[in-house]
């Protein structure tokens, strides 16, 4: 595809995007709802292509070599768990008959276990232990600078409060009705100011990003048009 | 519910948690010699502790892969179906579904329709982000008008002046560095912190067979 016709493409696919903006409009409501069909249609198409390419063909040409081994156990175990995936994905082609669905339930509980035990390990030794250290970490020279010691604190203190915030804790009064006590209300309401900073913050990073694609977008449309 | 049924479901949460704790054994165990530094043959022992892992994590990778061509599989059956009855939509779909294999195919390996069409219908919808974003922010201020909506827009605003290289609002600027470097760091912990939390308890409700979403 030569530079002019992708520069061209690319052209009517953006305004087909960008009229959305005009709204529910007989014809130009269709522009916007073909381009997102065209989009996934295409990702569909490419998510087929990765699979296929990236895990399915390079396990399919390994184990058909004896002479390479994913693992210790040989090729013989490689062609074992080639199969048993193949094995699980059709499985998961039962689950609408319901006599045989343990079978499906069965392989989906592998994957799921698999993919728990992951995210357990992951999110122990990616984020929770990082994280900790990093926030009960005294830098050096904390005695001498006033200012960096109020932030240290201060991020501490945040990241305490911010966390007892998604804790929601209460007694029951003589209605049995939940009633928070005052201190614990202060601690929450501390807290949010961190998460609602957080949160705003992360929403205007969002935004920028989203403006600096938008100039660039319509930068491209006023130069093609020129 | 039949007794076969009964059986079945006490079989996929019986290999559901043989299999969990294999793994997470393995996942936390393997690959550390220094845990079993009494041993004669710690390096090797260590070694084949990581091999459960690698084997599962194998299969699943597998499976998954295979699971995305079932489910895009599945997604063309059902548009194949509105085809039939003439649905514009699903042949503008299934068009573009087919001639990207076949551009790829007969292209061999040619990425350039990613270029031409992919990728500009991804920037425009990224783009667009930005409108929407402008509309919600403004809602903020009209559905939630209380010290949280008014704190969420003014960081909002002072984060984007400050992202502005005018020198006039080099103040601004401070602020903003400061919130980011401060608050805004320690917020964004805070969410992280919970997050993983919040995937930890799951994992591990998940591996004590507490959680069964399996079950279907």
């Amino acid at each position: 595809m030569t530079e002019g016709t992708i520069a061209l493409l690319s052209f009517v696919l953006t305004l087909m995007v960008f009229s959305y903006v005009l709204g529910d409009l007989p014809l130009v409501g269709h522009l916007y709802r073909t381009a997102v069909y065209i989009f996934v249609g295409m990702s569909a198409a490419f998510a087929t292509i990765v699979a296929y390419e990236s895990v399915i063909l390079p396990y399919l040409q390994d184990i058909q070599n004896p002479e390479t081994s994913w693992t210790a156990l040989g090729n013989s175990a490689d062609v074992a768990i080639f199969a048993t995936a193949l094995l699980f994905g059709l499985l998961l082609l039962l689950k609408p008959i319901a006599s045989l669905s343990w079978l499906t339930n069965s392989a989906l509980a592998v994957v799921i276990v698999v993919s728990a035990a992951t995210a357990v390990v992951g999110g122990l030794s990616g984020t929770l232990i990082p994280l900790v250290v990093a926030t009960a970490a005294v830098p050096d020279g904390l005695a001498t600078d006033f200012g960096a010691l109020t932030n240290t604190l201060l991020v501490f203190v945040g990241v305490v409060t911010a966390l007892f915030y998604f804790q929601w804790q209460a007694r029951r009064d003589d209605d049995g009705a939940p009633v928070q006590s005052p201190v614990s209300r202060g601690i929450r309401n501390f807290g949010k100011i961190f998460i609602v900073t957080a949160l705003g913050a992360i929403y205007a990073t969002t935004m920028l990003t989203a403006l600096t694609i938008l100039a660039e977008r319509i930068g491209f449309v006023f130069q093609f048009g020129s | 519910m039949s007794r076969a049924q009964r059986i079945g479901i006490a079989f996929s949460a019986f290999i559901a948690f043989a299999v969990g704790l294999i793994t997470l054994l393995s996942l936390l165990l393997g690959g550390r010699p220094e845990l079993y530094a009494e041993l004669a043959g710690a390096p090797v022992f260590a070694s084949l502790m990581t091999l459960p892992a690698a084997v599962m994590l194998r299969l699943v990778a597998i499976t998954s892969a295979v699971t995305i061509v079932i489910g895009i599989s599945n997604l063309l059956y059902v548009h194949l179906g509105r085809v039939v009855r003439g649905a514009f939509f699903s042949i503008v779909m299934i068009a573009s579904f087919a001639l990207t294999i076949w551009w790829y195919w007969s292209k061999q390996g040619d990425t350039s329709l990613l270029a031409a069409v992919q990728v500009p219908i991804e920037s425009a919808l990224a783009a667009l982000l930005f409108l929407s974003m402008v509309g919600g922010g403004a809602r903020v201020l009209g559905k939630r008008a209380d010290i949280w909506g008014l704190l969420f827009v003014t960081v909002l605003v002072v984060v984007l002046l400050g992202s502005l290289p005018i020198e006039s609002l080099a103040p601004v600027r401070a602020w903003s560095d400061w919130l980011m470097e401060i608050p805004v760091s320690a917020g964004a912990r805070a969410i992280l912190l919970g997050i993983a939390l919040g995937t930890v308890v799951t994992g591990v409700r998940v591996l004590l067979g507490q959680d069964r979403s399996y079950r279907g």
